[in-house]
């Protein structure tokens, strides 16, 4: 038996045993739940990991937000339980609906989950959704009709890409309160992840696609790009102004109207995207315009699709300009050709008729055809020099030879050589000689007398009875106007349709002013062109020459470093400028 | 309606619409989680302790955590409601 005294000191020591077994149990216990939520998450962050590297794997990523989900969809029983796993993805025109289903359900729990994904899109667009197509697909376990278990539980995560709305993804399950929030978030974690990477990829294609689209904005040819179904994806601002269309984007119905009768645009694109091959249509009249019209293939390079035809395109270059060149150097040769038949068929001509004893015994009709023939010879060497001379300034083979000379001397003996001519035809001549000449400057005195000689004689050419051609020589200071240091000398000068000649540096300058026909704008455009001062001359045959001396002015003076300058009025007169530089 | 019961109003209809957006269980879950408010089972408001406007504020971004600013572009409808509860909406 025990003394009473050591009662409580057992009651003491019993309690304390089991206080402690209690504690060590609760603590045991605590630490287990620990471990195994410790478990459980470990658990969660492997899933997480796994699925977006599985995610990454399969799609890199893909821009196609349906093909991420389907990964997510197909490897999330290893993480979740549940009975259906649907998403709804947003187009313009319908809602595609898929649902997955792990073990059967009712059709009705189908058609449940289909209007609560529904009810929330439209609570996320603020907008009814009640009329729009939605494309249905099921896949997995079968329906069973038999089986009246309703949706229980639920939980949706909203699909944003860019900041946009595309779709909706729910989990549902027929038990209820099955998800904890914990889960929950895992899912929501995997799937804007998901989404962020797509959404950054797009960025990525968005940035590419705006240097691209910027590139072909920019070009001078019409560029249109279709897909495989030949629907526009992109035209830029040439391609628009080709067939007129100012405003909005243009299909590819407005090409085929546009072009009716000219080009079967679309019939091209067919044929160039299934024989996956360039054509070529060299040229096309369409609009008052020439096109050369390539038509190609256009196939990807990067991706899974490398090496697929994704659509076509089609360039415009417009070669009215091309053609109008080479229509000019076509009319020139002829009339050059023609230009050196006449004279060679006077002298063939001539040379017949002096065969004949009759007329070699006639000495005054002999000297009449000897004169003819020197004439007809000597405009044939006029215009094969001043062939040669255009074919030298073009080559970059004519030679000047720059020696010290005294300008005033050589035009003063220029105009003294054309004062015949001007007394003939009632022509006042005259030269003006501004102040602080020079005595000498650097130039090819053979040369500058024939850029004088010219200057003057298209001047005398032009100018009708009565009136006046003035030769006139001045130094030009940077900064100033021609017009007025010509004014300063008492000099006429025509400032009609002349450029701004401020910039012109320090020169000497010569100038032949008339009160001539004078020339319009558009024919002053065309005086140094070869091509197109050689017809003009052709069709006015009253004024003689090849219509080349300007070109070969042109040619002269800038070999030298200077100018010309034109400044004209119909009706009124031209003053036509060189300058030296000082 | 005294302004403490239409931030009230305000925060039911919340999570209201976020229960259709979200589901039920999500969308009570997190309100359940933000301080100051007291929740009942259907989701519904019952109390507010402290600032309204920060405790509708504290609820407004558990939602946008979640699913980010697209949740907070459904609540417009809401608030035109109630043109007087101040919020960053």
């Amino acid at each position: 038996m025990f003394q009473s005294g050591l009662l409580p000191v057992i009651a003491v020591l019993l309690t304390l045993y089991f206080a402690v077994v209690v504690f060590s149990y609760l603590g045991v216990r605590r630490i287990r739940r620990g471990a195994l939520e410790k478990d459980r998450e470990a658990k969660r962050r492997l899933y997480e990991l796994a699925i977006l590297k599985e995610v990454a794997d399969r799609t890199g990523y893909s821009l196609n937000i349906q093909k991420v989900l389907d990964v997510i969809v197909g490897s999330l029983n290893q993480f979740l339980e549940y009975s259906a796993v649907s998403y709804m993805l947003l187009s313009p025109s319908k809602i595609v609906f898929k649902a997955d289903l792990e073990r059967s359900v009712s059709s009705q729990f189908i058609k449940d989950i289909r209007t609560r994904m529904l009810s929330a899109l439209s609570a996320l667009l603020g907008r009814d959704l009640a009329g729009i197509e939605v494309e249905e697909t099921i896949t997995g376990a079968i329906t069973l009709e038999d089986i009246d278990e309703p949706v229980r539980s639920y939980f949706n995560i909203p699909l944003v890409i860019g900041a946009e709305l595309v779709g909706v993804l729910t989990v549902s399950h027929t038990k209820e309160g099955l998800y904890k929030e914990s889960e929950m978030e895992i899912l929501y974690k995997v799937v804007n992840q998901a989404s962020q990477a797509v959404t950054k990829l797009e960025e990525v294609v968005k940035t590419e696609q705006g240097k691209v689209a910027a590139m072909v904005e920019s070009m001078i040819e019409g560029v249109v790009m279709t897909d495989i179904d030949y629907r526009i994806i992109a035209t830029n601002p040439a391609a628009k102004e080709i067939i007129g269309k100012k405003e909005g984007a243009p299909t590819i119905f407005d090409f085929i109207d546009a072009f009716k009768g000219a080009l079967d645009i679309r019939g091209k694109l067919e044929e160039a995207i299934k024989l996956d091959k360039v054509l070529t249509i060299d040229e096309i009249f369409f609009n008052n315009k020439y096109y050369k019209i390539v038509v190609s293939p256009v196939r990807s390079s990067v991706g899974l699709t490398r090496g697929q035809i994704l659509g076509g395109v089609v360039i415009f270059h417009d070669i009215t300009h091309e053609k109008e060149a080479e229509k000019m150097r076509s009319d020139f040769t002829s009339m050059m050709v023609h230009e050196l038949r006449s004279p060679l068929g006077n002298i063939k001509k001539i040379g017949e008729m002096m065969r004949s004893s009759k007329i070699l015994e006639d000495k005054q009709a002999s000297s009449e055809y000897v004169s003819m023939l020197y004439e007809s010879s000597s405009s044939m060497l006029n215009l094969v020099n001043d062939l040669l001379d255009v074919a030298r300034l073009e080559a970059g083979k004519f030679d000047i030879d720059k020696q010290s000379m005294d300008i005033r001397t050589l035009l003063a003996e220029q105009v003294k050589f054309f004062e015949a001519t001007a007394q003939g035809a009632g022509i006042n001549l005259k030269l003006l000689v501004g102040e602080k000449m020079p005595n000498y400057v650097m130039a090819d005195a053979k040369r500058i007398t024939q850029v004088a000689g010219n200057l003057l004689s298209n001047a005398l050419n032009y100018t009708p009875k009565g009136g006046a051609v003035t030769a006139l020589c001045f130094v030009h200071k940077k900064g100033m106007i021609l017009g007025d240091e010509a004014a300063a000398i008492g000099a006429p000068w025509v400032r009609d349709n002349m450029p701004s000649t401020a910039e012109i540096p320090d020169s000497i300058v010569v100038a032949v002013t008339d009160t001539g026909e004078g020339l319009a704008k558009e024919q002053i455009d065309k005086l140094f062109n070869k091509f197109t001062q050689f017809a003009s001359s052709v069709r006015q045959s009253d004024h003689k020459g090849t219509g080349l001396g300007l070109v070969i002015v042109k040619g002269i003076v800038e070999s030298h470093g200077g100018t010309v300058g034109v400044g004209s009025k119909a009706g009124t007169g031209s003053t036509f400028y060189f300058t030296l530089p000082l | 309606m005294e302004q403490t019961e239409q931030y009230k109003a305000v925060m039911s209809e919340i999570i209201a619409k976020q229960s259709v957006i979200l589901g039920p269980d999500m969308a009570i879950m997190r309100a359940k989680k933000v301080s100051g408010i007291d929740i009942g089972d259907n989701g519904e408001v019952t109390g507010i302790d402290g600032d309204s406007a920060d405790a509708l504020k504290r609820l407004i971004d558990t939602y946008v955590e979640l699913s980010g600013q697209i949740v907070r572009n459904a609540l417009g409808p809401i608030f035109t409601k109630y043109p007087d509860i101040k919020h960053s909406n």
